[in-house]
């Protein structure tokens, strides 16, 4: 199964993907914001890499902009988890190069469904 | 992690083949390594590749490997493969490129 | 729906939310107050957006409506599109007042909207009218059906950046037919020299077919995310007979969104508990974690070394043995303190409810309030923390109420028109000390006086000092109020606060100069769970008194001590005179020292009230963590708890409120 990174400033929505994917066996490391998940990419090799937008510290787009720069996550799927329904801010994520978006709310089988998805 | 150069005689009939054995986690990762290495193997003519270490392959590994048979082409230089894993064959076929890439059947050649 | 129970996580939303919304309050209120900072913007917009998400996602569809419409107008503010004024911030105000109610009701698993919600939201949606009945029904793509379709997809360089790999696209589009590589090809965009090319780049491009009755819309959803990363043209089959009017290759843009919007409503009534159970979670924050684990490691290390000793121990080693010991102490006492720390949270977080009370006050009073807060950062236990919040509200709104004047009067008096209130917290001694101090008129005394003659509280005609008439405002009975619960309904008397105060084991006092203004100081102990204490011996007991309320102690010859009318008796110190408690009698303890010349007489204060306690014998300082009685057999009158001494005996901890009330009794008798 996968190592999958999960990156949220809201506990309860990282708690929710966390619990979510480790039922489905996968291996989750989550961070509260985008250097914490930096720091954290650093440290493992992540197979995909879920990502709120809008978070402290470091917000999901410079996140995903910086960890396209490192050279072991340039092909790494990045998912944005938006609840932004317009698509100018999809359109940002997507430029700083993030793979994909899931929209907020999703439920347990959204998640799994896109990220099965994603993983291929 | 990237493919070491096997550059080895090969018994009786490959005396000049030069083996290039592709790394097992074959992505976009490790192109740049491979992109090195064949390179040089492009100075010499005849180019093995192995393919049954890999058990991880994305377009980018494709690609390359496309790529490197127009070059060798251009070159009048032959390919031809030792063996290949069952990962590699199915990401070639569903791109469509087992043909132009030459793969022969699943298995050891 | 699902097999993933969320319930687990909803108490963290409730959590998160609220903290989400103290934030929210807090930049609205800078920003009201003239801060242009764009980033309190940020914050507003992200606490909203964040509990939309939630909210949404949890199922709590009232709650997620309501952010989702508060959101809308925030987001034309952080984009600019709209100006901040006092009107919209007191909208936005209101808005997180009740969404706070919202939350508290949905974490009671009532109904959140009610009808003060209704009435905001329509407020809200007014203001973004335009926007949000503007937005229009998805298209819907004509599913004719088709036998199939062309697609040719030449990818764009940065594509394989993207994570878009085209293996996983290729997969899913196999999922929905018979996919077809027509022709594979490289782009002419691929340079010719090999060494030279970058193999991140994508140069590849593909005809394919896809054969089957496949949607366009389940096509689309396939390459939802390479607007922008590829050039794609999707045509039906030629060969398909059926429909000629099919759309002509088009490129894929903003697909419709695969995920349906926050609507579907579900009953949070029904869910399962999570939300309202009282789990008691702390955070803690790494750095005291760490500490702790450093603690660990040196208690570690001395345990080995006092190993070592011991394992052939001789004399020669008494020296080093001593040391070993003395380190462990020194371990033992960090330790404690750093698992103390744990408990420890910064009062900031109580003070920050501040800044709205005051705002509210002052436009509702028509006042003019300069809010002050130092020491946020000054740390209490999370108990005194949670309890110490509605006194110091009480407190700031009777002293905005009551203390400071309005402006003609402030002019008048050659004062700024603006009061100035101070909220201050610092550590003095053993404990917490938190100030509120306002420039106002000060304590009526006169008022307060006729009040407490009306009250039956002072006989008419006694002299009393200044500090004694500011002590009968905190008697029970001198203020109006009918029901003494409420702390946050109005009018409700000082006496509550002082019990409030000193069932935390603190105490309040205050100190007012008639024009200038008053201060209210509460003094709260660091901890409940710990106090440092002097242990003495009453017969064959012992007993603990908090070190924090002796004055001192002393030995009295025996003609010091007059008995007074009554049978009680009393002793002069510092021209005072004090009454004398003799433990051993108010305990009951037999065998103790009866002659007060041959034992000792613990001098302790409590609200500014002196008695003296008659023990035999002081034994020693220790800390004493402190055991309930209530708990593990009953309330004892004059003692707060119980604790085991070095020796491994029980000691009681003398309640010096307790026992002082018990002897102010016997002197009034």
């Amino acid at each position: 199964m996968a190592k999958i990174l999960a990156v949220d400033d809201s506990a309860s929505m990282r708690g929710m993907v966390a619990f979510t994917l480790r039922g489905a066996g996968h291996e989750v490391t989550e961070a509260e914001n985008g250097q914490l998940a930096l720091d954290a990419a650093g440290a493992g090799a992540f197979d995909l890499v879920l990502a709120d937008v809008n978070m402290p510290v470091m917000d999901g787009i410079s996140m995903v902009r910086a960890l396209r720069a490192k050279p072991e996550y340039q092909g790494v799927p990045i998912l944005m988890l938006t609840t932004e329904s317009n698509t100018e801010k999809k359109m940002e994520g997507k430029a700083a190069g993030a793979t994909g978006w899931l929209v907020k709310p999703f439920d347990p089988e959204q998640l799994l469904a896109t990220v099965k998805r994603v993983l291929g | 992690m990237a493919g070491k150069r096997a550059a080895k005689r090969d018994g009786e009939q490959h005396d000049e083949v030069a083996t290039v054995v592709l790394p097992a986690d074959c992505r976009i990762g490790a192109q740049a390594v491979l992109q090195a290495e064949l390179s040089e193997a492009l100075r010499g003519g005849a180019i093995e590749f192995d393919g049954s270490q890999v058990e991880r392959v994305d377009t980018a590994a494709l690609q390359l490997l496309v790529l490197f048979r127009r070059a060798l082409d251009a070159r009048g230089g032959t390919l031809s493969w030792r063996s290949v894993s069952t990962a590699l064959n199915d990401a070639a076929s569903l791109l469509g490129l087992a043909r132009i890439l030459e793969l022969p059947a699943v298995g050891p050649a | 729906m699902g097999a993933v129970d969320l319930s687990q996580f909803h108490k963290t939303f409730f959590e998160e939310s609220l903290e989400g919304l103290d934030a929210m309050e807090a930049a609205l209120l800078a920003l009201d107050s003239g801060s242009t900072d764009h980033e309190l913007v940020h914050t507003i917009f992200r606490a909203a957006h964040s509990i939309k998400g939630g909210a949404a996602t949890f199922g709590f569809a009232d709650v997620a409506a309501f952010t989702h419409v508060a959101e809308s107008l925030l987001e034309e503010v952080r984009s600019e599109r709209r100006a901040v004024d006092t009107g919209l911030t007191d909208l936005l105000l209101r808005s997180v007042d009740c969404l706070r109610a919202m939350l508290d009701r949905t974490a009671k698993h009532q109904p959140a909207a009610d009808a003060t919600s209704e009435a905001l939201r329509a407020e809200l949606t007014e203001l973004v009218e335009g926007k949000i009945a503007a937005a229009p029904a998805a298209a819907k793509a004509t599913a004719a059906p088709v036998a199939g379709w062309d697609i040719r997809f030449v990818a764009m360089p940065h594509l394989l950046q993207t994570g878009n790999e085209p293996l996983r696209l290729f997969r899913e589009l196999q999922q929905l037919g018979t996919l077809e590589v027509v022709r594979a090809f490289v782009s002419d965009a691929a340079p010719a020299d090999f060494a030279a090319l970058d193999p991140s780049q994508c140069y590849m491009g593909w005809e394919l077919r896809l054969h089957g009755a496949v949607a366009r819309g389940d096509l689309d959803a396939v390459f939802e995310w390479l607007d922008g990363d590829c050039e794609l043209a999707i045509e039906p089959l030629a060969a398909s007979p059926a429909e000629q009017a099919a759309p002509a290759a088009a490129p894929v843009s903003s697909a419709p969104s695969a995920v349906v919007p926050a609507a579907a409503p579900a009953r949070e009534a029904a869910a399962a508990g999570g939300g309202g159970g009282e789990g008691g979670s702390i955070r803690v924050g790494i750095d005291k974690v760490d500490a702790l684990i450093d603690m660990m490691g040196e208690l570690v290390i001395t345990q080995s070394m006092l190993n070592n000793i011991g394992e052939n121990f001789d004399l020669s080693q008494l020296e080093r043995l001593r040391e070993g010991l003395a380190q462990l102490e020194r371990n033992t006492r960090e330790l404690q303190e750093s698992v103390m720390r744990i408990r420890m949270l910064p009062i900031g977080s109580v003070f920050n409810r501040f800044p709205r009370l005051v705002r509210d006050l002052e436009r509702k009073l028509g006042k003019q309030v300069r809010l002050e807060l130092q020491g946020e950062q000054t740390e209490l236990d999370k108990t005194v923390l949670e309890k110490i919040g509605d006194p110091l509200v009480h407190l700031v709104r009777n002293a905005i109420d009551h203390g400071l004047e309005m402006p003609a009067q402030r002019r008048a008096a050659g004062k700024p028109e603006a009061g100035t209130l101070t909220l201050d917290a610092h550590h003095e001694g053993g404990n917490i000390v938190v100030r509120i101090s306002d420039d106002g008129a000060g304590l009526n005394h006169e008022r307060i006086l006729a009040k407490g003659i009306e009250r039956g509280l002072v006989k008419p005609g006694h002299q009393l000092s200044d500090d004694e008439v500011a002590e009968l405002i905190f008697q029970p009975g001198f203020s109006t109020a009918a029901q003494a619960t409420d702390l946050s309904g109005r009018g409700v008397g000082m006496d509550v606060v002082r019990r409030n105060v000193r069932d935390l084991g603190g105490s309040v006092s205050v100190k007012s100069v008639a024009g200038k203004g008053s201060t209210f100081t509460i003094a709260l102990p660091l901890t409940l769970a710990i106090i440092d204490g002097l242990v003495t011996e009453v017969g064959e007991e012992r007993y603990i008194v908090p070190l924090i309320s002796i004055v001192e102690s002393l030995r009295l010859p025996a003609d010091a001590v007059r008995k007074i009318a009554g049978g009680g008796e009393v002793f002069q110190f510092r021209g005072e005179y004090l009454p004398v408690i003799r433990l051993h009698r108010a305990f009951g303890c037999a065998n103790a020292i009866a002659e007060v010349e041959r034992g000792i007489v613990v001098v302790v204060e409590d609200e500014g009230q002196r008695v003296g306690l008659l023990v035999d014998e002081l034994v020693g300082q220790q800390q004493a963590v402190i055991k309930s009685l209530e708990k593990h057999y009953e309330r004892v009158q004059g003692v707060s708890g119980a604790t085991i001494v070095s020796d491994g005996s029980v000691a009681l901890i003398v309640d010096v409120g307790g026992v002082a009330r018990l002897g102010r009794r016997s002197k009034a008798a």
